[in-house]
């Protein structure tokens, strides 16, 4: 299979976006993604597209991205795998041009979460991903999937609440430079630890907000590079990894071994370790989850991501920084966009324009887990094919 | 004969009474009580259950089938659902043949549950007589609305003096079910025992009084301007209580919102083992799957598994609670993944009966029989974990 560039990528605000369908939404993202590219897009140019989207709300998700941006003589086809859906559309479209089938594809990752009432939301997102005699009438709410891990993840490891918070701090410190990012305001420590309690051990602030938004991505054959960019990012590797769905099965809930299994493929496919990553975006929907991901990616030993924390060596500026968008926590998590706002992120990081540039970033990785903890994707970007 | 005699309170109080906690209601009372009735492994002889109660949840019909589960036994054992107060209890008691399980159950007012159960040993139970007057100062129609004519002297004096007068009793009860502890004393020789319950429960906690004090006499009981009366023998009765220390239900807010909804489909797949707390087991590798599953988690067998019961005791393996306010649920509420006792399998599991958080990882406890939430109408009974210890 041939090697497989990004050479353009742009994304909406996320926010609340009340006055924003998700009609308007995906065609914005396409837009910003266009004027990213370098020496310019006729979309005439464009043969495919893969669409990740979690929950459709205004009807057919596919049909809806072909009318709303004009492709209307195009392949489109949707992608839903939970948090990982974003990143699971570019693996998608990558598949599609390596393989020769098209040279030049369209990524778009997008969803409306703040569309029903916030009362309702509960209930009509948790019927999307629980067994419905088992688990939905439990009360079985988002944060509380994730919370369950992370409080047996604290009970075993040295780690405090305390250093949940020091990464809520850090992710709203990345997102206060990015002009995307939903919480663009920087807290403390204290403001975390005495935020009032959502679902035990996730406080106000541990929590990403509620999010709307879409991004895109230009995929393109490493033939026709140069007819788009002279500094493209290359897709080096990526894996998705699975995990029983119900938490009465995961044996060992200290861990995700989704991930652990995604980045395993990702990194083995890229030929690099999680040494040689300069850069990385990690689902953090909930402080914790960024917490124990540290382990299961490589960056650290297994419970010592704290230490990790303590350093300081996540930041912009540190050994390994993670989040520099603002993560989920900062920047908002609308599921299908997030993956592929995470790459949106580190396309403009490994070309050296991103508002909150690391150093030198050449390779770079991006992490999501979902469903509620049943699939993880991992993608390797690198400033160099190879 | 009556063998056992088996009572259940629930252990919140609100405003000095017993009351049923969030996820309580007649079906779940009546099978703690009935459980207790049968702990000595008596299940199996069951022939008839008979479930008195003025609460059934489900009028249109499905009480059975759950309370057939929640107690263990087959669904081809009869249920008699009885609409009654204390004296229907004390008929179905004097009626009951032998191998019954009775239950009388109550939400309304008092909340609590009793149950016996009937052999060919212990306590003799002999119906006195009956008298069934109409005076229904308190009227709970089909829409569920109550009336109540607040007149108490009406009702002693219209109500139960005149039907007790009518019912030629051979001499004065040892205790009268149905009426507050202070009200019921001045018509009862000797000192009557106290009563936590007013309903359809209260004669089975007076049965059960008297047989731990071993002293027998003429159980009456009263609703309105009814009255049963019955003589009790009670020796060789088995008590058993399934009673803990009265606490203030904490305060939970409920928010309002959509109606929680149901699968149907769902429902009915799940039923038996959410119901019975049974896993399915590879009949290839005997694997225990909770929920039961078609492909085995062990082996890989796919095929019909075999539903086997679960212990009920376990420990926690990790929890968290829920304190952003979910529509259709009491918030705060605990969640807890549980490690039971001496299988391989975990449950994912409301935490119940304490303050929620109190029961952190390793706590000890066990799995009961409760509502878990109530769906677009449709209580959705399964199991909740109580913990050792509640603080």
């Amino acid at each position: 299979m041939r090697r497989v560039a990004i050479v353009g990528a742009g994304m909406t605000a996320f926010g609340e976006h009340f006055n924003l369908g998700i009609k308007e939404l995906v065609p914005m993202a396409v837009s910003e993604m266009a004027a990213s590219v370098d020496r310019g897009l006729d979309r005439d140019a464009i043969e495919a597209v893969w669409f990740g989207e979690l929950a459709t709300t205004d009807g057919f998700p596919s049909g809806i991205l072909a009318d709303s941006c004009g492709l209307l003589n195009i392949p489109v086809t949707r992608v839903e795998n939970a948090c990982a859906t974003g990143q699971d559309a570019l693996r998608n479209a990558v598949f599609g041009v390596a393989s020769g089938h098209v040279d030049v594809a369209l990524v778009v990752g997008a969803d409306k979460v703040r569309e029903t009432s916030a009362r309702a939301t509960f209930w009509d997102w948790m019927g999307m991903t629980r067994d419905m005699a088992w688990d939905y009438p439990l009360g079985l709410v988002a944060p509380a999937n994730f919370a369950l891990h992370v409080r047996r993840y604290l009970h075993e490891s040295p780690a405090t609440r305390e250093h949940l918070a020091m990464i809520a701090v850090k992710n709203h410190k990345h997102a206060v430079t990015n002009p995307k990012a939903q919480l663009r305001h920087e807290i403390t420590v204290d403001q975390v630890l005495s935020a009032p309690m959502v679902v035990d051990p996730f406080g106000l602030y541990d929590c990403t907000p509620q999010s709307d938004g879409a991004a895109a991505l230009l995929v393109v054959g490493e033939e026709v590079v140069n007819r788009f960019t002279a500094r493209p990012v290359w897709v080096r590797g990526f894996g998705l990894g699975f995990d029983r769905v119900m938490h009465q099965h995961k044996t060992d809930m200290t861990t995700f071994p989704a991930t652990v299994k995604a980045a395993k493929v990702a990194f083995s496919m890229a030929g690099v370790g999680p040494d040689d990553i300069d850069v990385a975006e990690v689902h953090d929907c909930f402080t914790g989850v960024e917490l124990i991901s540290y382990e299961d990616l490589g960056f650290a030993e297994r419970f010592r991501g704290h230490e990790l924390v303590e350093s300081r060596d996540h930041y912009v500026g540190g050994r390994i920084p993670v989040n520099p968008s603002g993560g989920l926590k900062g920047k908002g998590h609308p599921p299908g966009a997030t993956g592929v706002a995470q790459v949106v992120e580190l396309f403009e990081q490994l070309r050296g324009e991103s508002t909150n540039q690391v150093d030198g970033a050449r390779v770079a990785l991006a992490h999501n887990i979902g469903g509620p903890t049943a699939v993880s994707a991992v993608t390797i970007l690198g400033a160099d094919p190879s | 004969m009556i063998a056992t005699v088996a009572t259940y309170l629930p252990q919140w109080i609100a405003e000095g009474r017993r009351c049923a906690g969030p996820d309580e209601d007649a079906l779940t009372m009546a099978v703690a009580a009935g459980r207790a009735a049968l702990e000595d492994g008596s299940a199996n002889d069951v022939r008839k259950v008979v479930i008195v109660t003025r609460d059934l949840p489900l009028l249109e019909g499905g009480n059975a089938p759950a309370l057939l589960a929640g107690l263990g036994l087959s669904d081809r054992v009869e249920v008699v659902e009885r609409v009654g107060g204390a004296p229907a209890t004390l008929d179905a008691l004097a009626e009951a043949s032998e191998y019954s399980l009775v239950v009388g159950t109550d939400v309304s007012g008092a909340a609590g549950a009793g149950a016996a159960w009937t052999s060919s040993v212990g306590g003799g139970l002999t119906a006195l007589t009956r008298v069934q007057r109409s005076l229904p100062l308190r009227v709970r129609g089909q829409d569920g609305a109550v009336h109540e004519d607040d007149d108490p002297r009406l009702q002693r004096e219209r109500g139960l003096r005149v039907s007790l007068g009518a019912a030629g009793l051979p001499g004065k009860p040892v205790v009268l079910a149905g009426l507050s502890d202070r009200e019921a004393a001045a018509w009862c020789e000797g000192n009557p025992p106290g009563l936590p319950t007013l309903g359809a429960s209260a004669p089975l906690f007076a049965l059960a009084a008297l047989a731990e004090r071993g002293a027998g006499g003429i159980v009456a009981a009263v609703e309105q301007a009814t009255v049963s009366a019955v003589h009790w023998e009670p020796a060789g009765v088995i008590v058993r209580r399934d009673e803990r220390a009265a606490r203030e239900l904490p305060r939970r807010r409920l928010s309002p919102g959509p109606e929680i909804k149901i699968a149907f489909t769902a429902y009915d797949r799940a039923f038996d083992a959410k119901l019975r707390w049974q896993a399915g087991q590879c009949p290839s590798c005997a694997t225990l799957a909770f929920p039961p599953r078609l492909r085995c988690l062990g082996c890989g067998h796919e095929g019909d598994t075999v539903l086997v019961p679960l212990p009920r005791t376990g420990t926690v393996y990790t929890t968290t609670t829920i304190h952003v306010p979910v529509p259709g649920l009491a918030s705060p509420y605990a969640l807890a993944v549980v490690q039971l006792d001496g299988v391989d399998v975990r449950a994912l599991v409301p935490v119940t009966d304490c303050t929620p958080g109190a029961a952190d990882i390793d706590a000890r406890g066990r799995l009961v029989f409760r509502r878990l939430t109530v769906r677009s109408g449709v209580p959705d009974y399964g199991y909740a974990f109580v913990p050792e210890v509640v603080d």
